[in-house]
């Protein structure tokens, strides 16, 4: 399964590159005209395989499971964002170097009568820095994620279609009409990934709306919505595995937002769990929520699940980043598995443990060790302190280490902490799985 | 780590462009 997914990985990368390499090749084909300098025509290779990279961001961000699995979701989102940086650079060249190998491109007169496309092209370079800004500053130019994201849509397309129609304007390489066709019908695949996101799949949750059936409080400021389906069976879902749950408004709608499934995947009626805390923003409205309310999922997703049933699973939970353990936990519960679970659950304070009753129930029916370790400790408190790390795994964990499964799920600060600590131990990259749940 | 492995497909995805890119700009200007 593991090699399978390995392949799969490989291969979606080919196709990527292929997407990105062959338009540009294949203008080297046909009829075209005679060719400048190196640095002209390097810059305006970087500026077409840039927008073919720019293009295929659609791609990645299109939820197709196939593509993301072998991957994972936290994973694929992060390479969308570096890749973007990537992109942009080569983009952002292109005019430089033009301008560099021909400074007079700057002079008032040129500017003056530059043609149309070179307007689009500035349009296009215009919007991918504004993307790009937005996108690495949201939270320090304190915007909102609901306009962040229908902005940063905007100007992904912005700078897209600016950018093909800056190359079909420029019309030296797109002399030939089915080189036009090429790059034309490139930009409608683009933006066909990004209608299927955001005009089939909510097309699809709209005929398979769920209702909220409970609201339940839990500890830690935390909130868990049960969702039952409403006329369809519902999905399955591996524990651990996540949904986009929109709440208020149509799923047409740039409003959902990635919670991972808190109740057991073995339950059978469709009925799903999102445990949410309150962090301020939209989770603030989440305990509000009227019983009754008819909601939206999109899912499952995610390629955080059990591994094998012969190995130790050691979860390692940072605050809400228990979320996917306790639907692991629960579920393997419900199948009455054998296999030994240990929790490390770091949390601030004892009163604010999110399922801490019904994790202590849950070791009636499971091989279950929980170790709390806790940053502000009640007097008294003799269990574990601070924060999680290498010396309390061999405090609680049986050697050989690199025999046993680790589940990380927490603060970014913690999962580089615990990811560290573990390739330390000797424990193979392929024995441990991240969750990071503010990938997004 | 899965993070940091990523990262150097990044920067392997980029490097392969940028090579792709010196070739293409090679080829033309070789006639």
């Amino acid at each position: 399964m593991h090699l399978l997914y390995s392949l799969r990985g490989v291969g979606w990368l080919v196709v990527y590159l292929l997407f990105i390499l062959a338009p540009l090749f294949a203008l080297l084909t046909g009829s075209h005209p005679p060719a400048r300098n190196f640095w002209t025509e390097f810059s305006v290779a970087l500026g077409y395989s840039g927008l073919a990279m720019m293009g295929l961001q659609f791609g990645l961000t299109a939820r197709f499971r196939y593509v993301t699995e072998p991957w994972g979701e936290d994973v694929i989102y992060h390479f969308h964002r570096q890749i973007s940086l990537m992109a942009v650079g080569l983009v952002v060249a292109h005019p430089v170097i033009l301008i560099a190998v021909q400074p007079e491109l700057l002079a008032p007169s040129n500017m003056l009568d530059a043609p149309l496309s070179a307007y689009f092209a500035f349009l296009s370079i215009f919007s991918v820095i504004a993307l790009v800004v937005a996108a690495l500053w949201r939270v320090a130019l304190k915007i909102m994620y609901e306009t962040w994201h229908l902005s940063h849509i905007a100007l992904a397309l912005t700078a897209v279609i600016a950018g093909v129609v800056h190359m079909v304007g420029s019309s030296f390489y797109l002399v030939d009409p089915w080189k036009r066709a090429l790059w034309i019908g490139l930009t409608v695949f683009w933006i066909a990934l990004l209608l299927y996101v955001r005009v089939v799949k909510p097309l699809f949750m709209l005929r398979r709306p769920y209702r909220v059936a409970e609201v339940r409080k839990e500890r830690g400021d935390t909130t868990t919505l049960v969702m039952q389906p409403v006329g369809h069976p519902g999905f399955r879902f591996s524990p651990g595995q996540f949904g986009w749950l929109t709440l208020w408004g149509s799923p047409f709608g740039i409003t959902g937002h990635p919670f991972s499934f808190s109740s057991s995947a073995a339950a059978t009626d469709g009925r799903v769990e999102m445990t949410i805390r309150n962090l301020g923003d939209f989770t603030s409205r989440i305990p509000k929520v009227p019983v009754g309310q008819r909601v939206y999922l999109d899912g499952p997703y995610g390629a955080f699940t059990t591994g094998n049933p012969a190995d130790m699973h050691v979860l390692i939970a940072g605050g809400i980043g228990v979320t996917p353990m306790m639907s692991m936990i629960r579920t393997l519960a419900d199948q009455s598995d054998k296999r030994p679970v240990v929790l490390l659950y770091g949390v601030q304070d004892w009163e604010s443990i999110t399922f801490r009753e019904a994790l202590e129930a849950l070791k009636a029916r499971l091989d279950l060790t929980i170790v709390y370790v806790i940053s502000r400790p009640p007097t008294g408190w003799r269990g574990e302190k601070g924060f999680i790390d290498a010396a309390m795994f061999k405090r609680h964990l049986p050697p050989p280490y690199a025999d046993h499964e680790y589940f990380i799920c927490g603060p970014n600060v913690m999962m580089d902490a615990i990811e560290k600590a573990l390739g330390k131990m000797d424990v193979p990259m392929s024995k441990y799985h991240s969750e990071r749940y503010s990938f997004v | 780590m899965r993070r940091l492995f990523a990262d150097r497909l990044v920067l392997a995805t980029g490097a392969i462009v940028i090579l792709m890119s010196i070739l293409f700009a090679l080829s033309r200007i070789a006639g």
